[in-house]
């Protein structure tokens, strides 16, 4: 494109006709393009990261879907602990996804504006990169940095709560949340978002260095431990993770359960544990290229059974048997988020989780029981996820894309920048 | 521990030979008290200013193993960015690469490096924040209460040269954009005034207490039975919501949740890092006999 073409486009008050919405998260980037004249937006997910299997073959973003053997897959991921930190491998996984020729999601940043999220407390040094890297870079021609969780005050909050009888036919926007506290519980961290007018109270919100990296990471020490060494399978093990983890409600119950007993005096719950234990079969990446979970078969034949017996290796399949791993470790959370920062009732009762932890089974009536507890008595409690909490970031964003007055004064244009510099644009961002 | 011997006189001129001399046994040998800490049997019964029951090897431990968990990859890989992408047109597509932007890219710092850079600035966002100055309530800002000085000025400027040399305004501190007085510099200012002054008005403007989708439910004969009556909290008034939200983001430390009294008490349960279970603290016998320590061994020896 042409300097003079690009002047004519962006000059004028003619906003971009689309918004490239970017849910920039540590594990996945949630993208897709919304905007007036797009009818249903929708995200793609694409893991957001530069990958590379056991035969040295990289794949970037999107293109990981084409990995068919998993085992020893190692990542390098830009974005570290939520915050953007190597722009060197994002921009590789950015022109990948958007800006190739035949990237999945092409545009063209001049005439396309962007909703980028961030994760709270930010260093001012990074936003900096960022807001240098997205105009001087790519040259969006507008451009909007906030916090991911606010994104998600302009969802339709109520209806997750109560989803409404009759869906609105075309909505085409909704003025934010009036008040609600947005549990972000994600790849890197778990952070508390109180949000008003879909602003976020920067002064209380929290952070909690758990996410699911370091649930997968402990799960994978723990298997390793008791049965196979999953260490250089973290890919695998975080599908496990996935498949079969769960939030206890009452931990000591079925920590009993899964109580092997005394030298012996071994339990006979033990084996079946309650219908906790359950096998995993792994994939060999051969017949078989994805997991499953089923119910535990004390009599299936397995190859670490006949192994640890010394019998010669008949068994066709490969099992992981989990029983307490399975609530233990999600349970991490629940330890360490204790629910002590006091909040104005309307905050209880608007509280929405989203994330990829939200996920975990039992996250959410757990999450309701604790808070229950410790809430006065005269307070309401909701605690309560979106339909779908990966994608609930982007589609708030979506949503604001929308609306194209709310974006427009939030937003920064490339005109701004030029004029103003990156300090300036900080500063807009910053509120301040 | 000079065991009596007396110190024998060398005369004036140094031996300079290897070997050894009786020297005076003047006060605390270095070297004795490094091969017997002074913690362990002094420190039996006086309070330690710690209040979670770690000694200083088990912190550590924790500490390495938090690292472990965090970790991305078992093993330490790079995986560089394929060389065919960075020549071709990927580049050359969005035009000359400024040099801002070579040095972003050209960066490989970590996250750790940049906190770390940013602690040793002084947090100058939090220190110049003029709303945190007067409340009492956003918690724990040690930076923001050693302002008033003049070092914390100081750091800041000297953060603008060595960060962001292309900006002379790059740190937002309202001191350098009174100071100097390019043409630049003055509607800079304004400019930012009117953006958010009308950013906020726009967020105000919006009706507090409407509700996207809510109708009004239909009156009931009983709205006004005292059993039944709904007692709503009284709204804050606008000027506590708005300082709410003027509040300047805290660092990426301070987010971090504090400890409260409850966690510096002796926790109830503790769970053991290898099974799970809990285990009662003042039975050791416990610990055994779920597992010998053949388990506790191999634990070790994996980790």
């Amino acid at each position: 494109m042409s300097p003079t073409q690009r002047r004519t486009k962006s000059s004028g008050p003619a906003p971009p006709a689309k918004t490239l919405v970017l849910d920039n998260g540590a594990h996945t980037i949630k993208a897709g393009f919304s905007g007036l004249g797009i009818e249903s937006p929708t995200p793609s997910i694409i893991p957001n990261c530069l990958a590379r299997d056991r035969d040295k073959k990289v794949y970037i973003g999107s293109s990981l879907s084409a990995c068919k053997d998993f085992s020893e897959i190692v990542f390098r991921r830009p974005v570290e602990k939520g915050y953007l930190v190597n722009w060197e491998a994002e921009k590789e996984i950015w022109e990948h996804e958007f800006f190739d020729a035949k990237a999945p999601l092409h545009c063209d940043p001049k005439e396309t504006g962007l909703i980028l999220t961030e994760a709270p407390n930010a260093l001012p040094a990074l936003q900096t990169f960022c807001d240098q890297v997205v105009f001087e870079e790519f040259g969006f021609a507008r451009y909007l940095r906030c916090l991911g969780p606010q994104l998600n005050a302009y969802n339709d909050i109520q209806s997750i709560y109560t989803p409404p009888s009759t869906r609105p036919a075309n909505l085409t926007s909704i003025p934010p949340a009036e008040i609600m506290m947005l549990i972000d519980s994600s790849y890197s961290h778990t952070t508390i978002t109180p949000l008003l007018l879909g602003r976020p109270i920067q002064s209380a919100i929290r952070r909690l260095d758990v996410g699911g990296k370091l649930l997968t990471n402990y799960v994978t020490r723990l298997l390793s431990l008791r049965q196979y060494d999953m260490r250089n399978d973290t890919y695998l093990v975080n599908e496990i993770k996935e498949a079969t983890c769960y939030i206890t409600t009452d931990f000591k119950e079925d920590m009993e359960k899964t109580w092997k007993g005394p030298k012996g005096d071994r339990r006979a719950v033990y084996e079946t544990s309650g219908g906790i234990a359950k096998d995993y079969v792994l994939p060999d990446y051969h017949s078989l290229t994805k997991g499953f979970v089923r119910d535990h078969d004390p009599d299936a034949a397995t190859k670490l059974k006949e192994m640890t017996k010394g019998k010669p290796i008949a068994a066709s399949e490969d099992v992981l048997t989990l029983r307490n791993e399975r609530f233990t470790v999600p349970e991490l959370l629940f330890i360490f988020l204790s629910y002590r920062w006091v909040y104005g009732q309307a905050f209880l009762a608007n509280i929405i989780v989203v994330g990829g932890n939200a996920n975990i089974e039992g996250f959410i009536p757990r999450l309701q029981m604790d808070m229950r507890a410790l809430a006065p008595a005269e307070c309401i409690v909701r605690v309560a996820k979106p339909s779908d909490p990966i994608v609930s970031t982007w589609q708030g964003g979506a949503s604001l894309a929308r609306d194209e007055d709310r974006l427009a004064a939030l937003s920064v244009t490339k005109e701004d920048y030029d004029e103003h510099g990156s300090a300036w644009v900080a500063r807009k961002f910053g509120g301040r | 521990m000079n065991f009596g011997v007396r110190e024998v006189a060398l005369g004036t001129r140094a031996n300079a030979a290897p070997g050894w001399a009786y020297i005076p046994d003047t006060g605390v040998n270095a070297s004795v008290t490094a091969l017997q800490p002074s913690s362990r049997k002094r420190a039996r019964n006086q309070h330690v200013a710690s209040h979670q029951e770690t000694t200083a090897k088990q912190d550590a431990k924790i500490l390495r193993e938090l690292a472990a968990l965090d970790r991305e990859n078992h093993r330490d890989v790079s995986i560089p960015v394929p060389i065919r992408h960075r020549d071709n047109a990927g580049r050359v597509s969005h035009g000359k690469v400024t040099p801002n932007v070579r040095k972003i890219l050209q960066s490989q710092k970590t996250f750790a490096n940049h906190l770390s850079d940013y602690e040793a600035l002084g947090s100058p966002l939090t220190a110049s924040a003029p709303i945190a100055q007067p409340s009492a309530a956003i918690p724990n800002t040690p930076a923001a209460r050693g302002t008033p000085g003049s070092a914390a000025p100081h750091l800041t400027s000297k953060g603008t040269r060595s960060h962001k040399k292309k900006d002379p305004n790059a740190v937002s501190t309202p001191t350098p954009l009174r100071k100097v007085s390019s043409a630049l510099q003055i509607t800079t200012p304004a400019a930012v005034k009117t953006e958010s002054s009308t950013a906020d008005v726009q967020m105000i403007d919006a009706p507090i207490l409407s509700q996207g989708s809510g109708a009004v439910p239909a009156v009931h004969p009983l709205d006004n039975d005292p059993l039944l009556i709904s007692r709503i909290p009284g709204m804050p008034s606008q000027a506590e919501i708005d300082w709410l939200l003027a509040a300047p983001p805290l660092t990426y430390n301070e987010a971090r949740g504090s400890w409260v009294e409850e966690d510096q008490r002796k926790p109830v349960r503790q769970f053991c890092e290898v099974c799970g279970r809990s285990v009662l603290q003042d039975m050791g016998h416990e610990r055994a006999m779920g597992y010998g320590v053949g388990v506790f061994g191999m634990a070790e020896a994996l980790h």
